[in-house]
């Protein structure tokens, strides 16, 4: 059986091979000159003292490779499109299944050794793509710090492993809702996009409680490390949130038209006298803050959210399962 | 025939259109509370004076859900060429409906235009709705950030959104034609709409108009041309005929947006009138 599913997937898997050879080519020759490239930059901005501004005045690698980097988010999603959606239903859309079921082997074989190497060829894949951006990216986000943002977080790690399993379980299940390939990839798409947008907006920024850091208006502050900062702004006296929208600002995140009355003897005023106010809002009780993610706990989020997709997957092949063992032929 | 088409496509019709007014709903929403922020952002501009450093200072909200969906509206004209073009012929080949087809009154050569015009009418019309919805979200942030001409923002606005699916349609109508299996025919039109798209928006697209090159003292850090132009590389020269170094601009002015727009447009619906009659003869002179 095991014999079989490498006949009938060779063409597919040299295929993926071969994009994955050229793929890894490219990120190993640009990521040695990007490493070198990072290397001296240090070297040269030690020299001078000019580390601390590196981040605006250095660019890392190329335009080409960079986007290439970013593309690596649709990698699980094309594997489930292509591999996992076509699994079942293909089987049944040419009736290659009422041959298949008749043999020797149980059906339930059947099912768990193709999925299975399928499953894990496709977490092997997910998995070297995912190793090489992490690699290339190093310098990279040494040097911006956002490895913890949303896009840059989901390429990187362990997270696309679990991605690209749940995209392959969900072709899989989709193929045998709907037994019929090209409306199976089109769920496959929507499912996988909607799924992964709604943990990325809502909830994944819950994994944890987001710290809360309270300053003076006066000041400026920011939490060191790669963190990642879901909110930012200046609370009233009584703990609201200050509007940031109109006019022009006065300190970091005050502007013209949020300074409260007592502090402004008209507005236009009040942008000439910016020390003068901020410290008459000060004194008020106005505080800046900053709400984040510390940097300690990506590996925390990478494993919660690695969870999450492999349990989904694995919810998703078990109903599959269910579905295939006990339905007639 | 016309009526066949239709009776065949209804589902997917009906699919498409929710999702277009979903996507509607969402832009306008989100859109319209945008501009009253603009308009507000700019009276307040205006009484203070301040509104020359406005894109340095200001950011636009627009919910992370109109982002998303804006973005993603990138990635609409590929979805439409893979999930309808690639399984037009290559479906019926697979399912041995051509047999049947092509054994009815109906030439194959009507069979063949009638179901292609639709679709790649339809096409067109999901490439154009989407991108109109996405221009004139945008309107307030373009203004703001002069960064329509930029690559990715010029790519889902004005009307390259509906060369862009019309030649995805037809590549993969054309792949199926030719390779007659409906999922080889889905991993071509993906592999090869965004290896040609990558290829002309890097390669390519600079070099439509010539540049302008503007040069300025090296003690300024950095040039920035007047109105939403598209900087393609900026540096420091030596000074010919001098000692010393000076800083450069080289850049698409403005002005050059919308005849960029008609050329890249232009270029993609030449292609898929190409991908078309090389399908047009495999399907009219192969043996049924």
């Amino acid at each position: 059986m095991s014999f079989l599913v490498w006949r009938l997937y060779r063409a597919q898997a040299l295929i993926g091979l071969v994009l994955l050879a050229a793929f890894s080519a490219l990120l190993l020759a640009t990521g040695f000159s990007v490493a070198s490239q990072w290397h001296s930059a240090l070297a040269t901005c030690t020299t001078n003292g000019g580390c601390g501004n590196l981040s605006n005045t250095l660019f890392l690698g190329s335009h080409a490779v960079g986007f290439l980097i970013i593309m690596t988010l649709g990698v699980p999603v094309v594997i489930g499109v292509l591999c996992g959606a076509p699994l079942i239903a293909h089987e049944f859309e040419t009736g290659t299944r009422d041959f298949a079921w008749m043999q020797g082997i149980t059906r339930r074989r059947w099912l768990l050794v193709k999925a299975g190497w399928l499953l894990l060829a496709a977490a092997v894949l997910g998995g070297v793509v995912s190793g090489l951006v992490t690699w290339w990216s190093g310098p990279d986000n040494a040097l911006q710090a956002d490895a913890f943002g949303p896009g840059r977080f989901d390429i990187m790690g362990i997270v696309p492993v679990a991605y690209t399993l749940f995209a392959m379980a969900l072709g899989i299940a989709a193929g045998l809702l709907l037994r019929r390939t090209v409306p199976a990839i089109g769920l496959t798409l929507a499912a996988y996009l909607a799924v992964r947008l709604l943990i990325d907006q809502w909830v994944r920024p819950h994994y944890l409680a987001a710290v809360t850091h309270l300053y003076e208006v006066t000041q400026n502050w920011v939490p060191s490390g790669a963190v990642w900062q879901l909110g930012a702004g200046v609370l009233d006296p009584s703990g609201r949130m200050l509007p940031m929208q109109n006019g022009a600002d006065i300190g970091p995140n005050v502007s013209v038209s949020t300074v409260p009355s007592v502090c402004a003897s008209g507005a236009s005023q009040a942008q000439n006298n910016q020390v003068g106010v901020l410290t008459c809002m000060q004194k008020l009780g106005y505080r800046q803050f900053v709400t984040y993610q510390p940097a300690n706990r990506y590996w925390a989020f990478q494993g919660i959210e690695f969870g999450i997709f492999v349990a989904l997957a694995a919810a998703l092949l078990a109903v599959t399962y269910v579905v295939i063992t006990r339905r007639d032929a | 025939m016309s009526v066949l088409v239709w009776r065949l496509y209804r589902a997917q019709a009906a699919i498409a259109a929710v999702l277009l007014t979903a996507f509607a709903a969402v832009l306008v929403i989100t859109g319209l509370s945008m501009a009253s922020q603009w308009h507000t952002m700019l009276l307040g501009c205006t009484a203070s004076g301040t509104c020359g450093d406005l894109g340095a200072t200001m950011s636009l909200g627009g919910s992370v859900a109109g982002h998303d969906l804006v973005l993603l509206s990138l990635a609409a004209p590929v979805l439409f060429g893979m999930l309808v073009g690639a399984p037009l012929l290559a479906h019926e080949f697979e399912a041995r409906t051509t047999d049947f087809a092509w054994a009815q009154s109906v030439t194959r050569r009507r069979w063949l235009l009638v179901k292609v015009g639709w679709t790649l009418l339809a096409a067109a019309v999901w490439g154009g709705v989407m991108a109109a919805l996405v221009t004139w979200w945008s309107g307030p942030r373009n203004a703001l950030l002069e960064n329509a001409f930029q690559p990715s923002t010029f790519d889902m606005q004005g009307i390259v959104p509906i060369g862009y699916a019309v030649f995805a349609t037809a590549l993969g109508i054309a792949a199926g034609a030719l390779l007659r299996r409906t999922l080889s025919a889905i991993a071509i039109t993906l592999g090869g709409f965004i290896g040609l798209r990558l290829l002309i928006a890097n390669a390519v697209r600079p070099h439509y108009l010539g540049t302008v090159t503007a040069y300025f003292s090296p003690k300024l850090s950095t040039f920035t041309p007047p109105a939403s132009a598209w900087v393609v590389s900026q540096g420091l020269v030596g000074k010919t005929g001098s000692s010393g170094v000076r800083g450069f601009a080289t850049y698409q002015p403005a002005s050059h947006y919308w005849p960029f727009q008609g050329i890249e447009t232009g270029i993609y619906v030449a292609l898929a009138l190409v991908l078309l009659a090389v399908t047009y003869v495999v399907v009219t002179r192969r043996d049924a």
